[in-house]
Parts: structure tokens; C-alpha cells; sequence
């Protein structure tokens, strides 16, 4: 049978040549800079312990991660919640919502936010002509506009899965419940909730670790004031050219993420985000 | 579209899934022209042995042959086989006519050649009409026929069929057995066919090939496998059988007699097929081949019992009577042949004739 | 199912507020594109196309989305090819190395774009890609495969694998099988994996910030230096055209998998 394989195994092959020569490659490359440079040994890992700059970086972006994965998830479930339960045709639209910003660049969505949040902002304007205050407020090149930028970027993300492991829930159930006397919340907290356990772990597992490495929003929101992880080795990187702390960071932050896909391997699948798109 | 066919040959066929033996060493001989059923329950090995033959499947031991020539190793598209799969398979954004031309196609036949054959190969199965439909329009016997059609217009050495007429209603089902025996005889090409259902075997077939757990069990013509079954799962699974347990007791002119309690039973066997005194012995009895003694009626073997329970079916009834030596019997009767209304707890006699049952042997599992 | 469980009031409001909160300000740019002020605000006396004219009538801007288009393409068709060919293979082997293979392709989207984007800096830096049209159409085009490789693998999982097996079984070779019954079958995932791949490519901004700098510069680079020097309201209009872009791509894929689906 083997040789009646050998013309399926051709078809993988382009792909996995692309991959290995273009992406394996280049980020094996990162992982080594991060042990060779400036001189070989374990001498970049060491400022993961002795850095202050290196620590605050790591905390400032659990510290932002962590918000923005709870957020995340709060909105998330209300509108997946609506979704799961809305008709065919309104499902079609609350959909649509998710969708459309999940699909929209994300420097056009950074964008509009600056537009919204920044000192002559559409937001502080408004609030300075209705009088409510007088002082323009801080909204943006702060932690908070990072937050509001990452989180309006994350509600898809944590949708997507939530919503797909609530659609499994039989809605027999929930009327098996009804029929038997329980009252709204009581059939959502004992019955709903924790059917649907599944796809908010899967949520928020995936949306802290696409924030873990989130560029463009934390660098335009955050106006080179709070700095994330990968901010930081951009700025390493180019700035400063010191290519081992970069790659250093690179590295623990791969690791991060791979061991928390590892640890949740079972309750997170990746087809769900994509494949269940509409 | 009519040939001689092709002479088929397995020779020791095993498959192994790991430490699993799903087909257990089959050596089978199918003639040209013939129709060779494979029939066993689910997980029988029947559907590996079809998809090694077909070349889905390569075998961990043993030979293909195609007409004495070995063709284990060729690959399923240089088989040149036809193939009725389970469910039909059929391309569904294809038309009718554009499946039926698929194999054509594949093989670089010209346009003008393609679409005769085409058109005949519908014709063939009455399906002419519909020849611009897409699949998902036509009933599932439409169907199953233009999957007939499709597997045979290549001429194929070989007919295969996975459960063909499994997808359907019993009453198309009994129909379209009926074509497909026709259409058999019409084209007179060997046909390889792999059901569970008995009745289908025994309608359809030339020769029936039984199969149990990776083994062949009993192969031969369905009326001598239905009345000559081998084993206990032969005579089980093909029809309806009582099994009477006993030890032999002596010897008579026509065969051997078993005593079973107090009651003696008188079995005819071929000289040369006598079991020795005091062995235990098996008789398959059919239920149909049990009588309602009127009081004064004879016969080889007479019992009593009452009626434990019945059912009507029409055209006949059934009836289970327990009986003191032999357990629970079931009869079957023909309406006509049924002296009274039957009730509960009614005491009968029955009555068969020495050459009735047959001796089977357990099975080895 | 009129005694359904229906969310109540509050969660219906709360919903509603998310939904806001997701649309309202990606939409707050079209009123801003067409202010009649020369500084970021919403119209003041009238609406003006003025900004419109200016991204339309720049040569900066108009290069730069003809280049991000051509690369766009280059990398949908780099990440179809290679996408598709992979995940038809993964399904018809299905055992665990191709499974490894296909959790493979899809380290793209686990692994943030910044380290490969450091790493492939390095890396074409030595093979000479840098600011080069091919090495980033090659960067975009290996991104872009998981987005293939996901919507092809859902739209084989529909697939019957016994059309290929009778197809074989009538003496179709490999390639006759692909071209005349795979393929066709999951055509609709296919356009999907493209449209995907292509708006990945047509957004992407990380990895073009460090292998690119001048003679290739997309428009999402464009953008990112407007928003970081000059926020004036010609990056509206540019915004509002790519999110209409988006949008358009969007429904198209919307539409082929109603009619895939009918």
C-alpha cells in the first residue's frame, strides 16, 4: 500500500517545503540567536532574573493579558449567549457583527479608536460640549486605550468558540428544564453554563495567547508609553540592535505560548475559530 | 455489452489490522459469469475481502487472481474492475449521463464512442430519460441503477457490489433483486456481491460464499447450503433453524437414532457419515419441515407439547410449542395446513421425517 | 419552538451594547472621511469628498495599494496552492504524522507575527529578500496557508471519501481524480481558504515593518506611518476603502457558502 501513498505524500510536499524553508527555518533561527549572541550560553536568560526593565515588561503584559482575556470573554459570552439563542434569520446578523470587525484591518480599527479616544477626540469633545467635563480626559496612549483597543479586537476570537460549543448544547435540555418548573437564571447557571464550560476555556485560552504577542494596537494605543512584550523586542530589534535580548524575549514568548496550547491541547481547536465562520 | 466474464481466485487471504484478523486465511474460486454472493453478519470479513479484491485494500498474506494470473499488487485503477459501492458513490455535481461517462473519460474514449456507450449502458437499466438529471434528483432505486450503469459500461472484467440494495426500502428491494438477477443473465459477466442479508444471498446467487469472523465457513449453491447447512451458524444464520441436542443410541438401516431424555429421534445420514455410539450429536430442523400430527397420523419422529405462544403472518402461522425432551420448537405452518385456530397452552403433536434434520457441528470460535 | 429559552431582557440590552461597542467605531471613520475639515473631526458645515480626492489623486497612496494588491495575489496563490494540495493529501492519509504535518501548517497563526518577523529579517537579510517583492509575497504566502489549510480540511470533512475510492475504482489516476472529482467538490472551501488568505496578506503590517522599507511599501505601511506622523483625514478615506474592500470580500464569501450550503 505504501507505494500507492507516495502520490498523496507529493502533495503534502510543496507545503511542507514552503513551511520548513520560509517559517520553520527563519524562527529556529530566532531560537538560536537567543542562545549565541552576544556571546554563547544562557547569559540573555539571566536578565529574565536580574532586569528590572525585562521584568516590568513581562508583568505589564500578564497585567494587560490577563484584563483584556477576562473582558474578552465577559462580552463574548453575553453576545454568543444572544447569538445561540436568536432565530435563524436574526443569528444571520448578530453574526455578521462578529465577523465584520473580526475581518477589518487591524490598523483601521486602531485607527478609529485614536480618531475616538485621542485628547480632540470625538469622545472628549463630545463629553466637553455636553458639559460633563471641562478638561479633556486621558483615554488614549495609556494602559486603558491599550485595554479598550485589545479587547474590541478579542470579542471575535472569544465568540467563535463560545458560540460553537454552545450550539451543541441540545435545546431540548434547556426546555426539559423549563417543563420542569426551573426559573431563567436557575436553567442558565445549572444547566447552560456548565455545558458550555468547554468552549470558554477553549475562549480564553485563545484569546491570551493571541494577546500575549499583540503588536500594532499596543504600539499605536499605547503611544511608546506602556510597552508589551513584542513592542519591546521590535524595539530591540531595530532600535537598539541588541539582537540577544530580542530573540530572548521571541523565545520565552513562544515557549509560553506553545506550553499553554500543550496544557489545554484538548479543549482548544483551532478549525473551530475558522471553519465554523458563518 | 455482453461477454464471457472472468475467473476470479483467492488463495489464502488474510488481513491483519494489528493484532485484529479481519479476514482469516479465504481461499475461493469464483467461475466466469458467475454470481458469487459473500455473505455474513457485520464484522464478518466479507467487505475487506470485496476491497482486496477490488484493490482498496492490500492483503498481508495471500494472492489475488485474476483468470490464474496474480494481480495482488496492481493498484484499484489498473484493475479494470466495475464497482457498485455502498451508497453509490456517485459524483454528486455530475449529471447522470456525465457519471456514466466518468470511467469512459478516464480511459480517453472518443466523444462520438463515449456517448453510445453511455447511452446504451442507460438503456441498459431503463434510465435513458433521465440522463440530465443530477443524482440527488432521482429515487434511491434510480440511483442504485445508474451506479449499475456507471460500473459496467467500461466493460469491466469483474463486477463488484458493496451491499448494493442495502439503501433501500424492503419492497424495492425485493423489485430491484429481481433486475439485478436479470441484468446478471443479460450482460453474463462474473459478479461479486457482499450482503448480510440472507434472503437477498439466497435469491440473488449462483453460489453463496458464508463467512464468519475472518473465516469461510460453508460455500455452495443457496439450496444446498439452506438444506445441507455445515455448521450451526450456517444453518442459523442462513434461515430459521431448531437445534435438537442428543448422544447416538444405535444404529438403524437408514441412519442412526439420538435419544434425547426419553424421546428417541430417527436422523438418516449417508453410510460412510455415521457418528460412533455415545457421541453427542446436533440436528438442524427447520420449522418449516415440522408437521401438525393429526391423532392417529404416523411419522419418523413424533413429540408432544403444549403451545407456549403463536403468531399470525398471513400467509402462514408460527408457533413455538414446548416440548418436555426437546425445549421449545418452532413451527412454521402454512394457513392451509393448520387443522385448528391455535391457542396458548394447546397440546399438539408434531411430526417430521428422518431426513428432515440434518447433523450440523458446532462452530469454533 | 415557541417555548424555547429565550435569553432575558438585560442579557438582550447587554448584547445589544456589545455589538455597539464591535461596530460603532469601526463605522465612526465614514462620517470622519467626510469632513469638510482639514484635521480629524466629524463635518462640520457640509460633507466633503475632498480626502477622497486627495488618497485617489496621490501617487504615494495609489502605488502602494496597487503594490499590496499584486502582493496579495501573489500570496493567495502561493498559499491556494500549497494550502489546498496539503490539507487533500492530510485528509486522504489521515494518520498521525499528517497529523503532525497539519498542526504544522497552522503554527502561523499561534506564533505572533513579531517573532517571525524577527527572525525572517535575519533570514532574507543573508539570502537577499530584503525589500524585495518576492520575499515578502513568499512571507505573506506561507502566513496565509493555515487560512487554506483550515477551510479545505472543513470542506473535506463533507466530503465522501468514497467518490475518490470509486473514482480509482473506474481507473482514474491520481491527478484525474483531483481535477475531476475533488476538486471541484470542494471548490467553495477553496474560494474560502482564498479570500482569507488574500485579506490576510492585503492587512498584514508586522512582518512587512521589518523586512520591507523602501522600495516595497504596502499600503497597511503607508497607513502606519500616517497614523504615526500625520493624522489627518485622508487616513479615514483610506481606511473607509479598505474597510469596504474587506467588507466587499466578505460578502462574496458569505454568498458562496449560501449557495454552497443550498
Amino acid at each position: 500500500m505504501r507505494r500507492q501513498d507516495a502520490g498523496w505524500w507529493l502533495l503534502i510536499l510543496p507545503a511542507f517545503l514552503l513551511m520548513t524553508a520560509f517559517y520553520i527555518a527563519p524562527i529556529a533561527q530566532v531560537l538560536a540567536i537567543s542562545f549565541t549572541e552576544p556571546s554563547p550560553g544562557l547569559g540573555n536568560y539571566e536578565r529574565l532574573f536580574t532586569s528590572e526593565s525585562v521584568q516590568r515588561v513581562i508583568v505589564t503584559t500578564l497585567r494587560i493579558c490577563t484584563i483584556t482575556t477576562a473582558l474578552a470573554l465577559l462580552l463574548g459570552y453575553v453576545l454568543a449567549y444572544r447569538i445561540a439563542l436568536a432565530n435563524e434569520a436574526a443569528r444571520r446578523w448578530w453574526i455578521l457583527a462578529v465577523l465584520v470587525p473580526l475581518w477589518i484591518s487591524v490598523l483601521v480599527r486602531a485607527f478609529a479608536w485614536v480618531t475616538l479616544l485621542r485628547r480632540q477626540g470625538l469622545v472628549n469633545n463630545a463629553l466637553m460640549e455636553t458639559g460633563l467635563i471641562t478638561e479633556p480626559l486621558q483615554l488614549v496612549w495609556n494602559e486603558f486605550g491599550i485595554i479598550v483597543g485589545m479587547v474590541h479586537y478579542m470579542v471575535p476570537y472569544a465568540v467563535l468558540p463560545l458560540l460553537a460549543s454552545m450550539r451543541e448544547i441540545d435545546p431540548r435540555l434547556l426546555a426539559a428544564a423549563r417543563g420542569l418548573g426551573a426559573p431563567r437564571f436557575t436553567i442558565f447557571r445549572r444547566i447552560f453554563l456548565p455545558l458550555s464550560l468547554p468552549g470558554l476555556i477553549a475562549a480564553g485560552v485563545l484569546v491570551f495567547i493571541f494577546s500575549l504577542g499583540f503588536y500594532i494596537t499596543p504600539a499605536i494605543l499605547g503611544g511608546g508609553k506602556t510597552l508589551m512584550v513584542a513592542e519591546w523586542i521590535g524595539l530591540q530589534i531595530l532600535d537598539l540592535i541588541r539582537w540577544g535580548l530580542g530573540t530572548m524575549m521571541a523565545t520565552v514568548l513562544v515557549v509560553a505560548i506553545l506550553a499553554t496550547l500543550a496544557v489545554f491541547s484538548r479543549v482548544v481547536d483551532l478549525k473551530r475559530v475558522f471553519g465554523t465562520g458563518a | 455489452m455482453s461477454g464471457t466474464g472472468h475467473a476470479l481466485a483467492l488463495r489464502g487471504l488474510t488481513k491483519r489490522y494489528g493484532s485484529f484478523t479481519a479476514v482469516d486465511s479465504v481461499s475461493l474460486k469464483v467461475e466466469r459469469g458467475e454470481f458469487l454472493t459473500l455473505l455474513g453478519p457485520s464484522g464478518s470479513g466479507k467487505t475487506t475481502i470485496l476491497m482486496c479484491i477490488a484493490g482498496f485494500v492490500a492483503p498481508t498474506e495471500g494472492a489475488v487472481l485474476l483468470d490464474g494470473a496474480d494481480i495482488t499488487p496492481l493498484p484499484p485503477e489498473r484493475r479494470d474492475f466495475g464497482m457498485v459501492f455502498q451508497g453509490y458513490a456517485l459524483f454528486p455535481h455530475m449529471t447522470v449521463a456525465e457519471n456514466v461517462a466518468f470511467p469512459l473519460r478516464v480511459r480517453k474514449l472518443g466523444a462520438a464512442e463515449r456517448e453510445a456507450k453511455v447511452k446504451a449502458a442507460l438503456d441498459l437499466v431503463q434510465l435513458g430519460r433521465f440522463a440530465d438529471r443530477l443524482p440527488r434528483q432521482l429515487s434511491g432505486g434510480q440511483q442504485q441503477r445508474v451506479a449499475l450503469a456507471r460500473a459496467l459500461v467500461f466493460d469491466p472484467a469483474l463486477l463488484l457490489l458493496d451491499e448494493p440494495l442495502s439503501a433501500l426500502d424492503k419492497k424495492l428491494r425485493a423489485e430491484l433483486q429481481e433486475e439485478l438477477k436479470a441484468l446478471h443473465r443479460r450482460v453474463g459477466r462474473t459478479f461479486v456481491n457482499v450482503t448480510h442479508d440472507q434472503e437477498e444471498a439466497l435469491s440473488l446467487s449462483d453460489r453463496v460464499a458464508i463467512l464468519n469472523h475472518g473465516k469461510l465457513v460453508q460455500e455452495g449453491p443457496p439450496a444446498h447450503l439452506y438444506e445441507h447447512p455445515r455448521t450451526r451458524f450456517v444453518a442459523d444464520f442462513l434461515g430459521k433453524s431448531n437445534f435438537l441436542h442428543g448422544t447416538v443410541q444405535e444404529s438403524v438401516p437408514e441412519g442412526f437414532v439420538i435419544g434425547a431424555g426419553t424421546t428417541r429421534i430417527v436422523q438418516s445420514v449417508a453410510e460412510n457419515r455415521r457418528p460412533a455410539h455415545g457421541s453427542p450429536v446436533l440436528l438442524s430442523l427447520r420449522p418449516e419441515k415440522i408437521a401438525l400430527l393429526n391423532e392417529d397420523d404416523a411419522a419418523d419422529n413424533v413429540v408432544t407439547g403444549r403451545i407456549a405462544a403463536w403468531s399470525y403472518l398471513g400467509a402462514g402461522y408460527t408457533l413455538v410449542v414446548e416440548t418436555p425432551d426437546l425445549g421449545a420448537l418452532r413451527v412454521a405452518l402454512p394457513t392451509w395446513q393448520a387443522p385448528i385456530a391455535p391457542g396458548e397452552g394447546l397440546p399438539v403433536r408434531l411430526g417430521w421425517s428422518s431426513t428432515a434434520s440434518v447433523p450440523v457441528v458446532e462452530d469454533v470460535a | 419552538m415557541d417555548h424555547a429559552h429565550r435569553p432575558g431582557g438585560w442579557t438582550v440590552a447587554a448584547a445589544w451594547m456589545v455589538a455597539i461597542y464591535l461596530v460603532l467605531p469601526i463605522s465612526i471613520v465614514i462620517p470622519v472621511s467626510l469632513t469638510d475639515q482639514r484635521f480629524l473631526s466629524l463635518p462640520q458645515e457640509a460633507l466633503s469628498l475632498r480626502h477622497y480626492a486627495t488618497v485617489l489623486g496621490s501617487e504615494a497612496w495609489l502605488g502602494s495599494i496597487w503594490q499590496s494588491f499584486l502582493i496579495a495575489v501573489a500570496a493567495t496563490v502561493i498559499a491556494v496552492v500549497a494550502g489546498t494540495l496539503c490539507a487533500i493529501g492530510c485528509w486522504r492519509l489521515s494518520r498521525r504524522s499528517t497529523e503532525l504535518v497539519r498542526a504544522m501548517m497552522l503554527l502561523p497563526i499561534i506564533i505572533p507575527s513579531i517573532v517571525y518577523a524577527v527572525g525572517l529579517y535575519r533570514y532574507f537579510a543573508k539570502i537577499d529578500l530584503l525589500d524585495r517583492f518576492l520575499g515578502v509575497a513568499i512571507a505573506h504566502g506561507v502566513t496565509g496557508i493555515p487560512y487554506v489549510v483550515i477551510t479545505v480540511s472543513t470542506a473535506l470533512a463533507a466530503f465522501d471519501p468514497r467518490l475518490e475510492q470509486a473514482a480509482r475504482g473506474m481507473g482514474a489516476s491520481l491527478s484525474q481524480t483531483l481535477r475531476w472529482v475533488i476538486l471541484p467538490r470542494i471548490a467553495p472551501g477553496i474560494v474560502s481558504g482564498a479570500i482569507f488568505a488574500f485579506i490576510h496578506s492585503w492587512d498584514e503590517l508586522v512582518i512587512v515593518l521589518f523586512i520591507a522599507s523602501r522600495d516595497v511599501f504596502t499600503l497597511p505601511r503607508r497607513i502606519w506611518d500616517g497614523i504615526n506622523e500625520n493624522l489627518d483625514p485622508a487616513m479615514a478615506a483610506v481606511a473607509v476603502l479598505l474597510v469596504v474592500f474587506t467588507l466587499g470580500l466578505l460578502l462574496l464569501d458569505l454568498a458562496l457558502r449560501k449557495r454552497r450550503d443550498a
